[in-house]
């Protein structure tokens, strides 16, 4: 189960609605205990895609370093990757799941006509074959 | 000797440790100590074919060792080895 506190939900709906009509990302640091992850911060990051980022998102490598480095400083733990599919449901696509990592929670937010429309999260297994829905609440 | 950073998810199978030291000249000597210190590591980092999983990018301080040597990228005693996820998808 993952748990978002406002203030991170907050952030990412803000970056989400930003970056609209293109796919945002970022990271979300926060605690995990007892199975449940609990998100403190969220951290908008770049798409550093270079292509259009309308369908397609990829997180920077050198950012994710940087926020493994705050992560540690607070004490806290990177537990999600978070992003958007614009103008379709919060589903866990194809290239979702062969782009992805078993370590995380995956949160996708539905942003339709640029306005939050629903959300989901997800867990990916180690093959990349399967990414069951967990419990979200924010 | 060389420390290798790991990710809170995995430190579960690292005896809860965030950082191991990994003695080793190359990258994979590191890798393979740690593994070694670590079993249960193994299958997160490695596939089945004893080859990096897909998702696994190692970073040399700041340097992505794929632009480097990859895993005969060489390390002194005072390098700090990451365990970066690759991560990306799209609708």
């Amino acid at each position: 189960m993952i748990k978002i506190d406002k203030s991170a939900w907050d952030i990412m709906l803000a970056h989400a609605r930003a970056c609209y009509p293109r796919e945002c990302c970022g990271t979300m640091l926060g605690t995990e205990e007892n199975g449940v992850r609990s998100v403190k911060i969220a951290r908008p990051m770049r798409n550093a895609f270079e292509g259009a980022q309308e369908d397609t998102y990829v997180l920077d490598p050198q950012e994710q370093l940087a926020v493994e480095k705050e992560a540690r400083a607070q004490g806290l733990s990177v537990v999600g990757i978070f992003h958007s599919h614009p103008d379709c449901d919060a589903y866990f696509s194809k290239r979702d799941l062969e782009n992805s990592c078993p370590w995380y929670s995956f949160v996708v937010l539905s942003i339709k006509n640029g306005e939050f429309d629903h959300a989901n999260s997800f867990l990916p297994n180690f093959d990349q074959t399967e990414a069951p829905k967990e419990p979200l609440e924010y | 000797m060389p420390k290798i950073l790991i990710p809170t998810p995995l430190r579960q199978f690292a005896g809860g440790n965030d950082a191991v030291d990994a003695a080793g000249a190359t990258i994979g000597e590191c890798l393979e100590a740690l593994t070694t210190q670590h079993p249960d590591l193994r299958k997160n980092l490695f596939n089945d074919e004893g080859k990096l999983r897909s998702f696994v990018n190692i970073y040399l301080n700041d340097e992505d060792i794929r632009y480097l040597s990859k895993t005969g990228t060489a390390v002194k005693d005072s390098d700090t080895i990451s365990i970066v996820p690759s991560i990306a998808g799209g609708r």
